[in-house]
Formats: C-alpha cells, sequence, structure tokens
C-alpha cells in the first residue's frame, strides 16, 4: 500500500510541471505540442523549424503517425494543446488517433498544423476537408507554375514556386514584411467559399495551375490561378487554429536556407522567405500574437463611478473595457481604433466607436435613448487574424418617473397667473362681500 | 523521456518506405550534389558556441572535427577555450573516461600543451581503465585514448592486446551486429561500429603479433554486418538497428555513421583487404551527400565525419558525378558541365567522363547522340561538353554518364558506380505567330470580326457576340529547331464580371493551336451570364523560356435569359479584408421637445392675467367699498379674524400644493383647515346672518 502511495505522488510531482504549463485563458499560448511524423528523418531534415519552436519554449513530442501508442487524450484530459501533422502519406494513424479525435481535438480548442504533400493519403485529405479546405483531388498534381517558379539550376519541371502573394495581415504573418518569397513544392488546395472561418495566407500567382507534371494536360486543370492557395489558415469560432499547407518541403532545413530568385526579377535573394514566414504563422497559430481578452466592463453614468442597476432614458453614461493582447508571455495593451460598441435592443439604438488610452482602456460615452425596456451593452469584435471578442451585458432602461418631468414650466406661467389671482381677488372678495355696508 | 523517444524512434523503420518520397521530393534530382559552401555555413551556424564555450567536451569536439573537415577557419577564441577545457579535463583526476577521450581527441585537432606529467597521469588512467573495462564503451573510450595518446607522445604500450581483442571481440553477436556489454541481451549496428574502431586501435597497438585468424573472423563478420544494409530506391544505403527497446538508439544517420567510421578505422590498421562491395561504399555517400546540410549539429559532425572517412578510405573512395546546372538553354547554347569529385569536393584523379546517350523522358526510343567524350577544362576542373547536340530540341531528358578512370589500378582505389542516368531539362525561346482571336457566325462559320494579337505585348481587344455566334483563339509554337511544340500549359481562361471563371484547354494539330468556343453549346456552362467576359491566354512549359500570361482583352456576351431551372452561379469566395472591419457608427435620433412660445409672450400673458384682478380692485375702490360691516364685538371680530385668516391659509396651502406638497399632504392639512374653516365660518356667518336680521326686523 505504501508502495503505491509512493508511486502516486511521484507521478503527480512528475505530471504536475505539465498540468501548470499547459495552455489556459490566462495564458492561451500552446506549450505540449505532439508532432506526428511519417519518419523520423524529418525530424532531422525539418530540424530549423522544430528548433525555432523549442527555443520559444514549446515542448515537442515527436511520435510516427502509425505508433500504436500514440493518444490525444487519456482520462478525459487532452495530453497535448497543439498537433503538427508531417504525415501526409500515412493512412492510419496509429492508437486512438482517428479523423474524429482529430476534429475533436480541434473543437475543444486546440491548434493544428497539417502539412500534406505528393500523394497525400487519403486520410490527411479528409483531415483537411473537415477543415474546410480542400487538396486537388488528382493525387499526383502538384503546383506548377511557369512564369512564377523559383529559378533554379537543379529544378527544371517548374514544379518550385516562389510566391510572394501574402495576406495583408500583420498580425498573421508578423509586421515586419517578408521580403524574400516563399518556397513551395506541393500540392495546392482551394477554400470552400462559403467557410468564412477559412483565409488563404499564401496563394499562387495568376498563372499557376495544378496538375501531373509529368502527363500531358487533356482536360482543364481543376485548379488554377490565384484560386489555388498554397497556405491557408483557419480560426475557428472557438479560436482554435489550424494551419494547412501542401507542401511539407516547404518547412525542411533545405528550403529555410536555400536562396531564392524568382523567374523573370533579377533580385536573387540570399535566404528565402520560408523561415521567417512559417515561423511568423506559427507565433499566431500557435496564439502568441492575435489573442484577445477583454476584461473589467464598466459602464455607469457621467460623474459616477458605480454601476446603476437600471438607467433612465436621456442619462449620459460612459461604458468601458479593458482590451489586452497576449504576446506569448505576457499580456500587452491592445492599442487600435476600431473597437464598436453597440447598445442594442433587437437592434443597435447607439453603435459607437470606443477610445482608446494607449494603455488598454476603451471608453465610450453617450446618452441612452429615449426608448425604454432592456438594453444590452454588446462589444462584437471582429478582426482578420485577431480572436474574435464577444462581450454583452445586459442592462434596462425606464422612462421618466412622473416626478421628474419639468415642473414650472414658463409656458404655463398665465394659467398660474390667473388661478392665483382669481384667488387673491376670491379673498378681497370676501372681505368686501361680508362687511360692505 | 529520451528512453521513451528512442523506442518510438525504433519504430520509425515501418515508415521508411515513406522517406524515399521525402528524400525524391527535397532532393527532386536522383544525383548527388558533393559539400559545398552551404555546408559551411550551416556549420558556422549550428556550431555557434554559448559564451565563447560549448556545453560539453563531446561538443567541443564535434564542432573542432565538422570545421577541420570543412576547411573552415577556427576562430582562436574557440580553439582557446578548448584548450582550457582539454587542460583542464587531462589535468584533473575526477574527470570521466568519456570526457577524457573527447579531450583528447579535440587536443588531436587543436593540438595544445599538455605536459608529459599530465600524460603519464592519463596512461596510468587509461591503462587501468582497460583493464578494468567490462563494457564496449569502456573499452572504446580507454583504447580509443591509448591510441590518441600515442597519437601525440608516440611511447605507449598496450599490454596484452591479444587478450583485450578477445574481450572485445566476445561482444560480437552472430548476425555481424554487436552487443553494447554481455549482460545487455540487443545487438546494435551501431555498437559494431564503436567495436570496430575499439579493435582497429587494438591492432594498431598490436599489429604483428596478433593472431591474423582473429582479423579474417572479424573480416567476414563485417561481411555479415553489410547484409543487414538496408536500401532506399535511389541507391543510397543505410543501417539502422531494429531495436525495439534499446536505450542507446541512435537513429540511421548515427548508425550509418558510427559503421563507416569503424570500417574504415579498421580497413586502415588491417592489411588484409576488407570483403566489401565497392557500390556498398558509394551507396553508404549518397546516403550521406543525400541529407543535405542537416539542421542539428550532431547531424552535422557525424554527416561530415562519415563523409571525411569515406573520403580517404582504404576499401574503395566514391566519385560522385554532378552537374552544376541540369537547366540548359537551348536558345542561349549553354554548355553542359559535369563535376567529378570526391564526397567532400575534392579533385579526382585523371579520368574521362562519357556521355553515352541522351534518352527522352518517358520513352523508350534510342538514344539520340552517339556516345562521345567530355573535354576536361583544367580551369574550371570540369568536364565541358561546349554546344549541345543538334539532335537535342527543348524538352526534357535523360543523359546516361559514365566515368572512365585513366589508370586501371585506381580502379581498385575508387568506385565509380557505373553508368549515372541524370534528368536535364533543355529550355529554349519558343516562336509564337499568327495569333489570331475571331468572332465566327455559327451557321456559315464566315468570319465576323477578326483580330491579330501579339502575344509577347499588351492586347486590349473587345470583341461582342451573342448566343449563336463561336469565338476561335488561335495561334502557332515553333521550338527555335523549328519544329512542333506543345507546351503543358496551354489554357484559355474567360472570367465573368462576377469572377466566374471558365478554363478551356487549347488544342493543338502539330504547331497550329486553335480552339473554337461554340457559345451556343456552352450557355448552360456559362449559367447563362450575360455581360463582360476577360480573355487571358496562357502558354507555358517547363523548358520554355518565355511562358505566358496575357490578357487579350474581352468579349461583350449576349446570351438568353435564364429559364427556370438554370443551375446557379457557384458561389464566389468573399474578400476576407471587407468581411470585417468597423461598421458605421448609429447615433439615436431623440425626440424633438415641443415646440413653445418664447418665454416673453407668457410673461406678457401673465402680466395681462393680473389686470382683471387690478381692475375689480379699482371698481371696488370706485364703488366706495367699506368695511364697516366688520363685527364690532370682540367675540365675533375674533372669529372673523380667524375666519379670514384660515381663508387666506386655505389659499396658502394651495401655493404650497402647486409648490411642493403633494397631494396627501394638501388633503390632509386642508381637512384639518377645513374644519376650522367650517366651525369659524358658521359662527361669523351665523353673527352676521343675526346681525342683518335684527336690522331688517328693526
Amino acid at each position: 500500500m505504501g508502495k503505491f502511495w509512493v508511486i502516486f505522488v511521484a507521478s503527480i510531482s512528475i505530471l504536475l510541471p505539465f498540468l501548470c504549463n499547459s495552455f489556459s485563458p490566462e495564458t492561451p499560448t500552446d506549450r505540449r505540442v505532439l508532432v506526428l511524423l511519417d519518419d523520423f528523418a524529418v525530424k532531422s531534415s525539418h530540424s530549423s523549424y522544430f528548433n525555432s519552436l523549442k527555443l520559444r519554449g514549446f515542448d515537442l513530442d515527436f511520435k510516427l503517425a502509425d505508433d500504436p501508442k500514440i493518444a490525444l487524450q487519456r482520462y478525459g484530459q487532452y495530453l497535448y494543446d497543439a498537433l503538427i501533422l508531417f504525415c501526409p502519406s500515412v493512412e492510419r494513424f496509429g492508437g486512438s488517433v482517428d479523423v474524429a479525435a482529430i476534429i475533436n481535438f480541434v473543437d475543444s480548442g486546440h491548434d493544428l498544423i497539417i502539412a500534406a504533400d505528393v500523394n497525400a493519403s487519403d486520410l490527411i485529405r479528409e483531415v483537411a476537408t473537415e477543415c474546410g479546405v480542400d487538396f486537388d483531388e488528382d493525387p499526383s498534381a502538384m503546383v506548377i507554375d511557369h512564369t512564377g517558379y523559383a529559378v533554379s539550376e537543379t529544378e527544371g519541371d517548374h514544379t518550385l514556386i516562389a510566391s510572394d502573394d501574402f495576406i495583408k495581415s500583420d498580425v498573421i504573418i508578423g509586421s515586419k514584411k517578408i521580403e524574400a518569397p516563399v518556397l513551395f513544392q506541393g500540392i495546392g488546395h482551394s477554400l470552400n467559399p462559403v467557410n468564412s472561418l477559412v483565409l488563404k495566407v499564401l496563394s499562387a500567382s495568376p498563372s499557376a495551375y495544378s496538375a501531373n507534371p509529368l502527363s500531358k494536360l487533356s482536360t482543364p486543370p481543376l485548379l488554377t490561378g490565384s484560386a489555388i492557395s498554397l497556405v491557408s489558415v483557419v480560426q475557428a469560432r472557438n479560436n482554435a487554429r489550424i494551419l494547412i499547407t501542401g507542401s511539407l518541403s516547404m518547412f525542411s532545413n533545405r528550403f529555410f536556407r536555400s536562396g531564392v530568385q524568382k523567374s523573370g526579377s533579377s533580385t536573387k535573394y540570399e535566404k528565402s522567405g520560408n523561415e521567417q514566414f512559417l515561423t511568423e504563422l506559427s507565433k499566431w497559430i500557435f496564439h502568441e500574437r492575435g489573442h484577445l481578452k477583454a476584461v473589467n466592463v464598466k459602464h455607469h453614468k457621467v460623474g459616477e463611478t458605480d454601476e446603476p442597476a437600471l438607467y433612465r432614458i436621456n442619462d449620459e453614461l460612459e461604458y468601458s473595457v479593458e482590451i489586452y493582447e497576449w504576446s506569448g508571455t505576457s499580456w500587452e495593451p491592445y492599442v487600435t481604433d476600431d473597437v464598436q460598441v453597440q447598445f442594442y435592443m433587437m437592434s443597435p439604438y447607439v453603435l459607437k466607436t470606443l477610445s482608446n488610452d494607449k494603455k488598454g482602456l476603451y471608453s465610450a460615452s453617450f446618452k441612452v435613448p429615449d426608448v425604454y425596456g432592456v438594453f444590452q451593452f454588446k462589444v462584437e469584435y471582429q478582426k482578420l487574424g485577431y480572436t474574435s471578442l464577444s462581450l454583452s451585458k445586459q442592462i434596462p432602461v425606464r422612462p421618466y418617473r412622473h416626478n421628474e418631468y419639468e415642473r414650472f414650466i414658463p409656458t404655463a406661467y398665465p394659467y398660474y397667473g390667473a388661478a392665483f389671482s382669481t384667488m387673491a381677488g376670491f379673498f378681497i372678495f370676501s372681505f368686501v362681500h361680508l362687511y360692505n355696508k | 523521456m529520451p528512453t521513451n523517444l528512442n523506442f518510438e524512434m525504433a519504430r520509425s523503420l515501418v515508415g521508411f518506405t515513406v522517406l524515399l518520397l521525402f528524400l525524391s521530393i527535397c532532393e527532386s534530382a536522383s544525383f548527388f550534389q558533393p559539400i559545398s559552401d552551404s555546408h559551411r555555413s550551416a556549420a558556422v551556424e549550428l556550431f555557434s558556441p554559448d559564451h565563447g564555450s560549448f556545453k560539453s567536451l563531446e561538443e567541443t569536439y564535434e564542432a573542432l572535427r565538422t570545421f577541420d573537415v570543412l576547411g573552415i577557419e577556427k576562430k582562436p577564441d574557440v580553439t582557446a577555450t578548448a584548450c582550457r577545457l582539454v587542460s583542464e579535463t587531462v589535468g584533473s583526476s575526477s574527470s570521466t573516461l568519456k570526457d577524457l577521450f573527447y579531450a583528447l581527441k579535440a587536443n588531436s585537432i587543436v593540438k595544445c600543451k599538455i605536459n608529459d606529467k599530465a600524460y603519464q597521469g592519463i596512461i596510468t588512467r587509461l591503462n587501468a581503465a582497460v583493464d578494468g573495462a567490462s563494457s564496449l564503451p569502456d573499452f572504446y573510450y580507454s583504447v580509443g585514448g591509448l591510441l590518441l595518446v600515442k597519437g601525440s607522445k608516440g611511447d605507449v604500450h598496450l599490454a596484452d592486446a591479444d587478450g583485450i581483442f578477445r574481450l572485445v571481440k566476445a561482444f560480437r553477436q552472430s548476425d555481424g551486429r554487436w552487443r553494447f556489454s554481455s549482460n545487455s541481451p540487443e545487438s546494435s549496428a551501431f555498437a559494431a561500429g564503436i567495436a570496430l574502431e575499439t579493435l582497429a586501435g587494438v591492432v594498431s597497438f598490436a599489429s604483428p603479433e596478433l593472431d591474423q585468424s582473429l582479423i579474417s573472423t572479424l573480416n567476414s563478420d563485417i561481411s555479415k554486418l553489410f547484409d543487414s544494409i538496408e536500401k532506399y530506391d535511389d541507391g543510397a544505403l543505410y543501417f539502422d538497428d531494429k531495436l525495439v527497446d534499446g536505450h542507446d538508439h541512435q537513429g540511421p544517420l548515427a548508425t550509418t555513421s558510427s559503421v563507416v567510421r569503424g570500417l574504415t578505422v579498421f580497413a586502415a590498421v588491417t592489411d588484409e583487404r576488407l570483403n566489401i562491395p565497392s557500390n556498398k561504399i558509394l551507396g553508404l555517400a549518397n546516403f550521406f551527400l543525400g541529407i543535405g546540410v542537416p539542421g542539428d549539429a550532431k547531424d552535422l559532425f557525424n554527416q561530415m565525419d562519415s563523409l571525411a572517412c569515406l573520403e580517404s578510405n582504404r576499401v574503395s573512395i566514391p566519385l560522385i558525378l554532378s552537374l552544376p546546372s541540369t537547366v540548359l538553354s537551348v536558345t542561349k547554347e549553354d554548355s553542359l558541365q559535369v563535376n567529378v569529385n570526391t564526397v567532400l569536393g575534392s579533385n579526382a584523379p585523371p579520368l574521362t567522363v562519357k556521355l553515352v546517350g541522351v534518352f527522352t523522358s518517358g520513352s523508350k526510343a534510342a538514344s539520340l547522340v552517339e556516345s562521345q567524350e567530355l573535354v576536361f577544362d583544367d580551369g574550371t576542373g570540369m568536364y565541358n561538353l561546349n554546344n549541345l547536340p543538334k539532335s537535342i530540341d527543348v524538352g526534357s531528358y535523360t543523359f546516361v554518364f559514365e566515368i572512365v578512370l585513366h589508370e586501371p589500378e585506381h580502379e581498385k582505389i575508387y568506385v565509380t558506380g557505373g553508368q549515372k542516368k541524370v534528368p536535364i531539362f533543355a529550355s529554349g525561346l519558343i516562336k509564337i505567330e499568327n495569333a489570331e482571336i475571331a468572332v465566327l457566325d455559327s451557321d456559315l462559320g464566315s468570319i465576323e470580326t477578326q483580330k491579330k494579337l501579339d502575344l509577347a505585348g499588351q492586347n486590349a481587344v473587345s470583341l461582342s457576340a451573342n448566343h449563336l455566334q463561336k469565338l476561335r483563339v488561335s495561334f502557332k509554337l515553333t521550338t527555335p529547331h523549328g519544329l512542333a511544340f506543345k507546351p503543358h500549359q496551354a489554357l484559355l481562361k474567360l472570367r465573368h464580371e462576377s469572377k466566374v471563371e471558365h478554363i478551356f484547354v487549347v488544342g493543338n494539330s502539330g504547331k497550329q493551336f486553335e480552339i473554337v468556343l461554340n457559345f451556343l453549346g456552352l450557355v448552360e456552362k456559362f449559367f447563362y451570364l450575360s455581360g463582360r467576359y476577360d480573355i487571358e491566354l496562357a502558354v507555358g512549359d517547363a523548358v520554355m523560356e518565355n511562358s505566358l500570361l496575357r490578357a487579350i482583352g474581352h468579349i461583350e456576351l449576349d446570351l438568353p435569359e435564364p429559364p427556370e431551372k438554370a443551375t446557379r452561379p457557384p458561389p464566389q469566395p468573399v474578400d476576407p479584408y471587407s468581411r470585417y472591419g468597423p461598421k458605421a457608427e448609429i447615433t439615436h435620433i431623440f425626440r424633438a421637445p415641443e415646440k413653445r412660445p418664447p418665454k416673453e409672450l407668457s410673461l406678457a400673458f401673465l402680466g395681462l392675467t393680473f389686470l382683471p384682478l387690478l381692475g375689480f380692485l379699482i371698481g371696488l375702490l370706485r364703488l366706495g367699498v367699506n368695511l364697516k360691516n366688520f363685527p364690532s364685538n370682540t367675540v365675533p371680530a375674533t372669529f372673523a379674524t380667524l375666519f379670514h385668516v384660515s381663508i387666506g391659509a386655505v389659499l396658502s396651502l394651495y401655493v404650497l400644493f402647486w409648490l411642493k406638497l403633494d397631494l396627501f399632504q394638501t388633503l390632509k392639512l386642508l381637512g384639518f383647515l377645513g374644519v376650522i374653516l367650517v366651525l369659524v365660518g358658521h359662527r361669523v356667518l351665523s353673527h352676521l346672518a343675526a346681525t342683518s336680521a335684527k336690522l331688517k326686523s328693526a
């Protein structure tokens, strides 16, 4: 019995640091990452990418995708905060992992990176489809671009693409401009147009198309032009983030180090943009950027500090909220000029942009509309690349009380005067009437 | 954790076929390039000391060795700190055997000054370690250490070399693999490499007096070990340990590296020639080169150290044939250049490179050229074929090369790997002529409008057509040699204003490319969308240097109205930038206050309301009112006064009611005042009535 107790204490003390370091609403950065590989050679050939993650404090757990021991959760607790699927050709995951398990993992707010490649298995395609991304159905198709390829002495089939058509969002790909084009070699995908959560981060040039480079093209390719997405991201409604790309080699050391020259351009870059692009993107995926929280939602009448239980129509009120962005290590004030508050009852009665003090405090003051009922203060903040904020606070608004109306109306003075002069007349008349002789 | 990880790594073998795919993608050219400058810059980057020194002596040695192999100038501070670390370790008696071993190894590169006394101490320690060794690593470190001391000091002897040889050999397994210690059950190729290196050390201490039969059996063991070698599709060979729970499992690179190190060191000390096919050595070299530039310091060291071992081994030295460029321009008349180097990029012995044949990719036709020799250029050290054969037009080809060594005895030293197939892309400028776009009448096929296109420049044709007409786009493509050219990508794209796209493949007959779009048959495909369609033409191929994507112009289509059940065009993606962003502000419009007359007017009318009172008072004065009827007796006078005071109080109450009191307060007070008023009033009025009745009766 005593032995069991020792084992129990030991296992708790081993597990404790993991339990404390994991993802939580207070520290939204992922910590424990499961990396599933087809082959451990990828660990070495893509080590620059993994090292950049390790240096940022991630705890990478490398497993083979068909390892029978892999599991995402145990006893209802997720063992990892994020999953990297660098296993394009896996036909069946080992252990208890399957498509449903991965989707559940994402549905519970965890992050996912998927890298497919030529001949990607149906399993990986299925996972991608669940995320709103459709890879080219032709298993041997690759993205080919005869005018936007990367000039190379040894790659003549124009499947090595230099792309610089990035999404214009500082939060997703970092504020530092990516100068060099990104090398890509793999399969293209298209986005489901009705899915508003998936975004094209790196798109192919208009001259690109997706086809098998070795066979003759007899039917029009399914994917062409800038509709081809090379790298896409998804931010789910629960703020889980997913990165999907059709090229595993774009993460490789070789592409990270390789110089790049886009065809038709005379500029030759010493180093491709892959490292910067993918590192910055991973910061976004792992919630080191673009993760917002709103705290201290307050409202009160102008000149007061306490929050009233209800407002009267035409009251002047002040609304304030503090918004912070997670920087990977701490919460930093979030500064922008497009946060808006709504005073809402079935439809917004007031919609006002909040002004901020550059320290994360957003405030606005406005007059309560002269309509009574149960209103809500609503902040629905959605911005490209940021987690969405949805705050609402209910507050009733009452009309004037009977004694709150204006008391002495100048227009009515003649009526008052008439009444009082009659009263004065009556008073005098009472003397005259009674005592006149 | 590492145990667990290694355990998982062991399973990696299952997925190794997958690595083939990965390698073939990463290194899409199926030939291997020797070590280049990218390795040097990677080495400098990966082996960057933390605050001037490396984490451990092992890492220090790895860094020094890698720099040494790559010929990188050692930074003086690295050498100095390494020397300090080495002398600290060597001087202290508490340093571990492993640290001592790596200190000596690092010393063999940096050549620090170690005094004789320290050497004596080391020798004593190492000899004691050899005597007390019970596991393979113990032997490895101690024998290796002694060998290194011998290298720098000279007079070192190993007592009972024969016995130690037998002791080490006891770790041998029947399949050519070795065990780390006698009580660990599993055998590994990694251990085999270490064992070979140790035995090589023992042999070099006691070469002549050693029993040669021991070495011969070892030879057959090495052959057995090579039977378990594993193979990639592209010819790379490697070793890996199929251990399920070996705690020292290292992965294929470290394992292969260990075997290569052991093998080459052992081959260097024995007189006997090892019985290993030279192609296997070439396969191992291909494995190390195929890795490219590793991203990990340890991997880079393993790669570099193994390649350095292969560079000058006694079994066979691999020669690597590589091409600086496999994309050759026919138009620019690029010359074909071939490099033949050793793995580390140094010059090969005199040899001839032969172009055996050129084959069109994907076809089994006969060679396009005669077998010919390439010309060696002393300046660049490359073998050139100055002009591509005339029979080579644009396209993708497979060139087959063969290396022929000049000296017959070199055949035994070097391995070339026979014929070498290299995919070559011959690119060129394609001539585009007779580009035309025309609108045809459907029935007769007569041309309604026709415009010439200049596909090299800008075009902006504007056409219009209805559903009974046809659109024809045609052009002609010719290769530099005047032959027909069929590009991989010949697509015509029509894009409607609503961003619905339609793509057509332009077909060809010989040089002539033509596509005819019969709009009558396409109305359904076009979703009955009339309006402006932008036309784009994309012509491209891997070997076409002037691949193009041109906006030709637009066509105004007049299509019939869609029938009831026509399919709707698919939804188009929404621009993500417009989806978000602040909304327009909304301010509530308040009810306007009621209109009121100006205050002056109210005041004026207020004044007017007092006029009747004034008139009443003046009238009373004019009538000559008096108060003679006021009771003169004290009691009635008091009551009369009280009566009027209470009337005044009631009236004042009304004023107060107006000013501040509410109805309940007012009624309460009024009830009180009313009772007084009634009582007092009754007394006064009855008194007045009595007085007047008296008067009347009088």
